[in-house]
């Protein structure tokens, strides 16, 4: 990780493993949404509704993951004071948020055929809700606070209380009575999706998480040069 | 996929609303990203240039 401490260094094995990021993210998405439209079967009691899961799931799985990335850069900036921490727990944010966002759409999507109401107050599409809220905090940290190490300062800790929700969405299910269903893929004991339905799940998870890498380099990069920005127009103001 | 069977409506809606904010999510990263790498190299042109 010290590695990447200097931003030059960074840059340069981000723009190189780019492209290829995005072509594994341009396939696996063709492959994933063959599966999820096409050779995956209709569900016997969900009909053709179960097609929302293949991207309502890698939504809610990348809103968590997302977050945890962002608790664990927090983590790196204020232990071992990584220089590019701060930048990759900002740059996550939006897109985190975009998929917390659409966890919850699809989900809701989902709801109505399936349950007969958009939105109920459930453990689990509350405790969902509140993560967006903290991508919104988290967010609005940043934007408020001109001044960068103070805006990172309380970003971090956001970061940081904030991932205590992260848990309580994943075993929301376990802990409370829930409408929504339990864990089906990663649970102590195994799937219980049958593999025709599993497959693809799996791709589109994959496809959702090469999606988040690119987008995330790319966030980086823009952040690295925001920072560059603000540094060339003081040494201006400095020079005159 | 059973364009004849019920709900397909919300399935359509659903990758529908994924694709879009997927998808406006990448324009708005890789623009923001386009006009401040473009930024940040005028700027360090322009202090070169103005360097005594």
């Amino acid at each position: 990780m010290q590695y990447l401490a200097n931003p030059a260094r960074f840059l340069q094995i981000a723009n190189a493993v780019l492209p290829w990021v995005w072509a594994a993210a341009a396939l696996t998405f063709v492959v994933g949404l063959y599966g999820a439209l096409a050779a995956a079967p209709a569900d016997y009691q969900q009909g053709e509704t179960v097609r929302i899961i293949f991207v309502h799931v890698p939504a809610a799985w990348m809103a968590l993951f997302v977050y945890t990335v962002m608790a664990g850069a927090s983590v790196m900036a204020i232990v071992f004071r990584h220089p590019l921490a701060d930048v990759a727990a900002k740059a996550a944010a939006p897109i985190g948020a975009a998929f917390c966002f659409l966890a919850l759409a699809t989900g809701s999507l989902w709801g109505k055929p399936m349950w007969g109401a958009w939105w109920v107050w459930d453990a689990r599409l509350t405790s969902m809700f509140v993560l967006l809220l903290l991508y919104l905090g988290y967010m609005a940290i940043w934007q408020a606070i001109e001044e960068p190490h103070r805006a990172a300062q309380i970003a971090r800790i956001v970061a940081l209380v904030g991932f205590v929700n992260v848990p309580i969405v994943k075993f929301s299910v376990d802990w409370w009575n829930s409408l929504h269903q339990p864990a089906s893929v990663f649970r102590l004991g195994g799937p219980t999706i049958h593999i025709s339905i599993l497959w693809p799940l799996l791709v589109m998870g994959l496809a959702y998480t090469l999606l988040f890498l690119a987008l995330h380099l790319v966030a980086m990069r823009s952040e690295i040069a925001s920072r560059k920005i603000r540094q060339l127009r003081i040494a201006r103001i400095g020079d005159r | 996929m059973d364009l004849a069977a019920p709900h397909t409506g919300f399935v359509a809606a659903a990758y529908g609303i994924s694709a879009l904010v997927l998808a406006g999510l990448a324009a708005v990263i890789l623009l923001r990203d386009r006009k401040l790498r473009a930024e940040a190299e005028a700027l360090g042109r322009q202090r070169l240039k103005d360097a005594p």
